[in-house]
């Protein structure tokens, strides 16, 4: 069936539809310039109303965050302050160490399992893949605190490990899981299919097609996934809150309670120290740097490794 | 690259029957096929274990007290009543204010930054807006709690009073020390902003140049190609963008128990303290015992209902209009 598309040029219009036409355009003109000034201008205002808080949050943080640091504020313990001594905070270094060991246990739980589950779902087309995309849907979109009463009913109840570095891990790697499945699932369909077609052709197994050829070709959008996961689990306050127990001691162990920058900076804001509070600007200063560096990380290597394919 | 070639095309040399492998269904019954397939049921455990278990915790509140939770106003510790409708209503109102903040700020927004802004600074502020979405909940709360607190309670908060009418919609002006629902609701405003504007604009950048200029040179102003042009073609990823946004807003936890005073009666008044679920299960679950951790879980099952809705809702959505999209 062939069908014909009939192109009407301004020619073909007759002469008095053509007049009509124009005279709305121009009658209308001036209204409509005007409703286009005003709205443009608004357009303008409101990329004001969103830089003034985001700009002076950005600005208030380094002010007030910078002269918190120093050498003490990262290698001491964190003590209370007195009447005796009001300034005396000491150190973060229990957040710093358990931030650190949070994050590191909840990626060795999350990546393997993302990775492979992101590589079922985009390889695989049985309805249990299926399901699963939805529920890694779903999951990416649940609400953080959700993944703390998990840990707390699953860890500390039906396993009766106490408050721990691990129980507190496990809930970051439960919120890192969809983030990872997600991101591997789309790195891996986007490999072009003539890649695949040619290793088949050439004879490799499925298996051997997708693990030497479609994984390479995928490792950017993996790892990319995989540090804003990472940046995503290390800013999180909720999930760990309900679980960690807040230690006061360096600790590397998983079953010993530990901090987090995120929780000391939600118990301090609150203290009646006006030093603690003012401490709470370097840890947020220190946390959000922490951030910032690994996703600038993952964005500048993703970008040089499109540029190195193109 | 060239090593996975020369390894095909050795094993092509050495004789095997590849196609009748290849199409056989045992061919994808190797190691690695079961090894993908043991993580993925790993994260299905996961999934059931997350939702069975928080439903299990919470099961005797659901049985004996079902009602109080859904209809209670007031939270009695240790024993109880423990009423769950001021965080239900605390947790719409802050949401939704805050949605319409930064639905309405955030649309104009991104129209101005793909528009307005010149080409050499379009990736900087893009960046920009990307890194402040990444920023932790918790740096939000801490700037409301210690910033934007104290400049509502001693500047905001009486000019607000001085609107007529301002009683009947804000409430008297808070006793407290700042804290109030609408304070809560302008930093996850603020705190969801980038989020919005970090999707739509991306969204609305990869509207094609060539509906654009079609637009523009039938005689189109630069506000109808936006309004009769960009944004309706762009409405599937802004859809997803809201909702994403509105998600973020509802789950929000310690921003809210930072700055939301935390008080566990309904209100209406929004320059009055109250709280949210996330925000209440946060504040209240380090000293609850017994009765109180199951209440506390019931509140969390109703969150994760909330929020598996949304996600339901904008899957239905952006479906829907893909089928609208793909017909005309």
């Amino acid at each position: 069936m062939t069908e014909t598309i009939h192109v009407i040029a301004p020619s073909e219009l007759d002469q008095g539809l053509r007049e009509e036409i124009r005279r709305v355009a121009q009658a209308t003109r001036a209204r409509r310039m005007l409703v286009s000034r005003v709205m443009i201008a608004l357009c303008t205002v409101a990329i004001l109303i969103t830089a003034v808080p985001l700009v002076m949050l950005l600005f208030q943080l380094i002010q007030r965050g910078l002269p918190q640091l120093n050498w003490a504020f990262f290698t001491t313990l964190p003590s209370t302050p007195s009447l005796l001594a009001p300034n005396v905070t000491g150190g973060v270094s229990n957040g710093i160490i358990g931030t650190l060991v949070l994050t590191a246990y909840a990626s060795i739980m999350a990546i393997p399992v993302g990775v492979l589950v992101g590589v079922y779902l985009a390889e695989s087309d049985s309805k249990f893949a299926a399901a699963l995309r939805v529920i890694s849907q779903t999951m990416a979109g649940a609400p953080s605190i959700l993944m703390g009463l998990f840990a707390f009913s699953f860890i500390l109840q039906a396993l009766h490990v106490g408050f721990s570095a691990i129980a507190g891990s496990f809930a970051l790697a439960v919120l890192m899981l969809p983030v990872i499945i997600i991101s591997t699932e789309i790195a891996v369909v986007n490999v072009p299919n003539t890649l695949r077609e040619a290793g088949l052709a050439l004879g490799a197994k499925p298996h051997k097609v997708s693990l030497r050829i479609v994984l390479p070709s995928a490792v950017t959008g993996i790892v990319t996934g995989s540090i804003l996961a990472i940046s995503r689990a290390i800013g999180e306050t909720a999930p760990v809150l309900l679980v960690i127990g807040g230690g006061y001691l360096n600790s590397w162990q998983p079953l010993n309670p530990v901090s987090a920058l995120p929780l000391m900076i939600y118990s301090n804001a609150k203290s009646e120290w006006p030093s603690q509070r003012a401490q709470v600007w370097g840890i947020a200063l220190v946390l959000v740097a922490f951030v910032f560096i690994l996703s600038l990380t993952a964005r500048i290597w993703a970008s040089r490794k499109q540029q190195v394919r193109s | 690259m060239s090593e996975i070639l020369n390894e095909s095309i050795v094993e092509l040399q050495l004789g095997h029957d590849v196609a009748g492998e290849f199409n056989s269904p045992a061919a994808s019954r190797t190691w690695y096929h079961y090894v993908l397939l043991a993580a993925s049921v790993v994260f299905a455990a996961v999934s059931i274990g997350f939702v069975g278990s928080i439903l299990w915790e919470s099961l005797p509140t659901w049985l004996h007290h079902s009602g109080t939770l859904l209809g209670g106003n007031g939270w009695q510790t240790p024993g109880g009543p423990f009423g769950g409708l001021a965080m239900i209503v605390g947790t719409l109102e802050t949401s939704l204010i805050a949605l319409v903040i930064a639905v309405t700020i955030g649309m104009g927004t991104s129209v101005a930054i793909v528009f307005l802004i010149p080409k050499r600074f379009r990736n900087i502020v893009a960046t920009l807006v990307e890194l402040l979405a990444a920023v932790p909940s918790i740096v939000y709360g801490l700037w409301g709690f210690l910033v934007l607190a104290p400049w509502m309670y001693k500047t905001v908060d009486p000019w607000l009073n001085s609107w007529p009418f301002a009683r009947q919609i804000f409430g008297p002006p808070s006793q407290q020390f700042g804290p109030s629902l609408f304070l809560a609701a302008m930093v996850l405003g603020i705190m969801i902003l980038p989020t919005f504007v970090a999707i739509s604009r991306e969204v609305i950048s990869v509207v094609p140049q060539d509906l654009i200029e079609a637009s523009l040179s039938l005689g189109a102003t630069r506000w109808q190609v936006i309004r009769e042009v960009v944004l309706p073609t762009s409405r599937i990823g802004l859809f997803g963008a809201t909702f994403l946004a509105l998600a973020r807003a509802t789950g929000e936890t310690v921003a809210v128990a930072l700055i939301a005073g935390g008080v566990a009666n309904v209100q209406f008044h929004l320059l009055n303290p109250g709280t949210s679920i996330a925000a209440w299960i946060a504040t209240e679950f380090g000293e609850a015992q017994g009765h109180e951790i199951s209440a506390l879980m019931a509140l969390g099952v109703l969150l994760m209902l909330l929020s598996f809705g949304l996600s339901l809702v904008s899957r239905w959505l952006v479906n829907r209009q893909r089928k609208v999209l793909a017909l005309v």
